[in-house]
């Protein structure tokens, strides 16, 4: 129903109101996929396992992907393997957190 | 929309409190600042044990378990065993520490009864968190930090008490020996090792740190843990290898442990130099320093060295670990509150837009300033320069002060 970038563009618009990047940037969304019925499914990870905001940040997940018309469920699998580091993060954040 | 589950945040009506009586107390100790004079400062003075156990207890402890209502379910990924018991701790621990503070200085009949209220309200903390450990199904170096810490806060108010109850003259024991059992158990055991035990997580998480070995705080926790140990038994039994062997280990661990954190500093994402990092830089080298005028303490064996030390551990050290995690805790309490509902309905603040710009850069820069011409003032024994630290320091107090309540009104 919707492509994997379709959906990241949606999940774009959560953002960290730590570091001020939206989740897609910062490299924390590792795959999505949706299937014809409308069930999506998003894999996801966190900057660190005691973030203390980690169940409010998997609900705008979800909440952001809900947003798109047709979709009748998400899934967030959230992992941490692979654990994540600044490499996955794209270049503008790596520049703006590295000044 | 699923319900956000409050057992990692716990309410902010709830833990406010804390900072508001932590800041509040820091400023009365800087307030006490000004009624020393040079010639009578001295380790065992009574004014001295009133505004140390003023900073201690109403500053330091509140602060740190205010912090930890927030702070253990995070860190241990279990939901507190009672986090209402909070409610009653705050209380308890701000009325103990006057009454302590006025027993130390006027009356010293006051002492059992503060150092009681201040021992129940500190049982209730130490229990809460022992049962919230027991729900933990696997430890790790954070959780075992945290149960060591509070078993060594546990005999140290055991000791406390029994001292204040001699202090009164109700029972008759050694203070001179149980002291350095009170103070290793309470100072080192309980508030360094849990800071020890904690910067592993908040460090790392909000510097970006990855790919450093956590090898180094494992040996420093170690060494410090047998180091506290060593010294408690020592003053029960008055074997004084026991403390030089203690204060060896202790001195070793915490110089390994500032290693462990130049590894995080190093391995970080996220380079920005903001008030957290300013804070955490000055405790660190602080801590650094107050090891050092410890060490000529006991090659030299002048008094004033000890108090240098102590001064710029609680003052240095303690005082900028403890308000620059203030600026990362309390906005995230007020914005986890006020404006996460609001998340994609309306625009929300960044955390950072939470922080008083000016006055914590004020707090910072007159604070440094006040620590450190108070720290010549104590080693030169000069007046002039005590009040003139003094006077920094109660700027930067009042500007802590003026920070925590606009962080606390944000809207």
């Amino acid at each position: 129903m919707y492509t994997k970038e379709e959906l990241f563009l949606a999940i774009s618009t959560v953002i960290d109101p730590e570091v001020g990047f939206n989740l897609v940037e910062m490299g924390l969304i590792y795959d999505a996929s949706c299937d014809d019925e409308g069930n999506a499914y998003v894999k996801m990870t966190l900057s660190t396992k005691a973030c203390p905001m980690h169940q409010l940040i998997q609900q705008w997940v979800k909440e952001a992907v809900q947003k798109m018309a047709g979709i009748k469920s998400v899934e967030i699998d959230l992992v941490w393997e692979p654990e994540w580091n600044i490499t996955m993060a794209d270049e503008n954040v790596k520049k703006a957190l590295g000044r | 929309m699923f319900s956000v589950s409050q057992d990692f945040a716990p309410p902010f009506k709830l833990i406010s409190p804390f900072f508001i009586l932590g800041s509040l107390f820091y400023l009365l100790s800087v307030i006490f600042l000004f009624f020393f004079s040079v010639e009578e400062l001295s380790i065992l003075d009574a004014k001295m044990l009133s505004f140390v156990h003023l900073f201690l207890l109403g500053f330091v402890m509140m602060v740190i378990f205010g912090a930890m209502a927030q702070l253990v379910p995070v860190v241990l990924e279990v939901g507190h065993f009672g986090v209402e018991l909070f409610y009653a701790i705050w209380p308890l621990l701000g009325i103990g520490t006057i009454m302590m503070v006025f027993g130390f200085v006027a009356y010293p009949t006051l002492l059992p009864f503060g150092g009681t209220v201040v021992l129940i309200s500190m049982m209730i903390f130490v229990m809460e968190i022992f049962l919230t450990i027991k729900k933990v199904q696997k430890f790790n170096l954070v959780i075992t930090s945290m149960l060591l810490a509070n078993i060594f806060l546990f005999f140290g108010i055991i000791f406390g008490l029994v001292m204040a109850l001699g202090y009164a003259g109700m029972i008759s024991v050694d203070i001179g020996a149980l002291l350095r059992g009170h103070v290793f158990l309470v100072i080192i055991g309980y508030i360094v090792v849990t800071i020890m035990g904690l910067s592993v997580v908040l460090l790392p998480m909000f510097g970006l740190s990855h790919g450093f070995s956590k090898k180094p705080l494992e040996i420093s926790l170690a060494l410090v843990s047998f180091a506290v140990v060593f010294v408690a038994v020592s003053s029960l039994s008055g074997v004084v290898f026991l403390s030089y062997l203690g204060y060896l280990l202790s001195s070793v661990g915490i110089l390994l442990y500032f290693y462990f954190i130049y590894t995080i500093y190093n391995t970080r994402a996220r380079k920005e130099i903001d008030i957290y990092a300013k804070s955490l830089m000055f405790s660190y080298f602080s801590l650094i320093a107050s090891l050092v005028l410890a060490l000529f303490y006991f090659v030299d064996g002048y008094e004033m060295l000890l108090l240098a030390s102590a001064w710029v551990l609680f003052f240095g050290f303690f005082t900028f670990v403890v308000t620059g995690h203030m600026y990362k805790i309390i906005p995230f309490l007020v914005w986890f509150e006020r404006f996460s509902p609001l998340v994609g309905k309306q625009k929300v603040p960044m955390l950072a837009d939470m922080l008083p710009q000016k006055s914590s850069s004020a707090q910072l820069v007159f604070g440094i300033l006040g620590v450190l011409v108070v720290l010549a003032a104590i080693l030169l024994k000069d007046e002039t320069l005590l009040r003139a630290g003094a006077s920094f320091l109660l700027m930067s107090a009042l500007a802590l002060v003026k920070g925590v309540f606009y962080m606390i009104n944000y809207k």
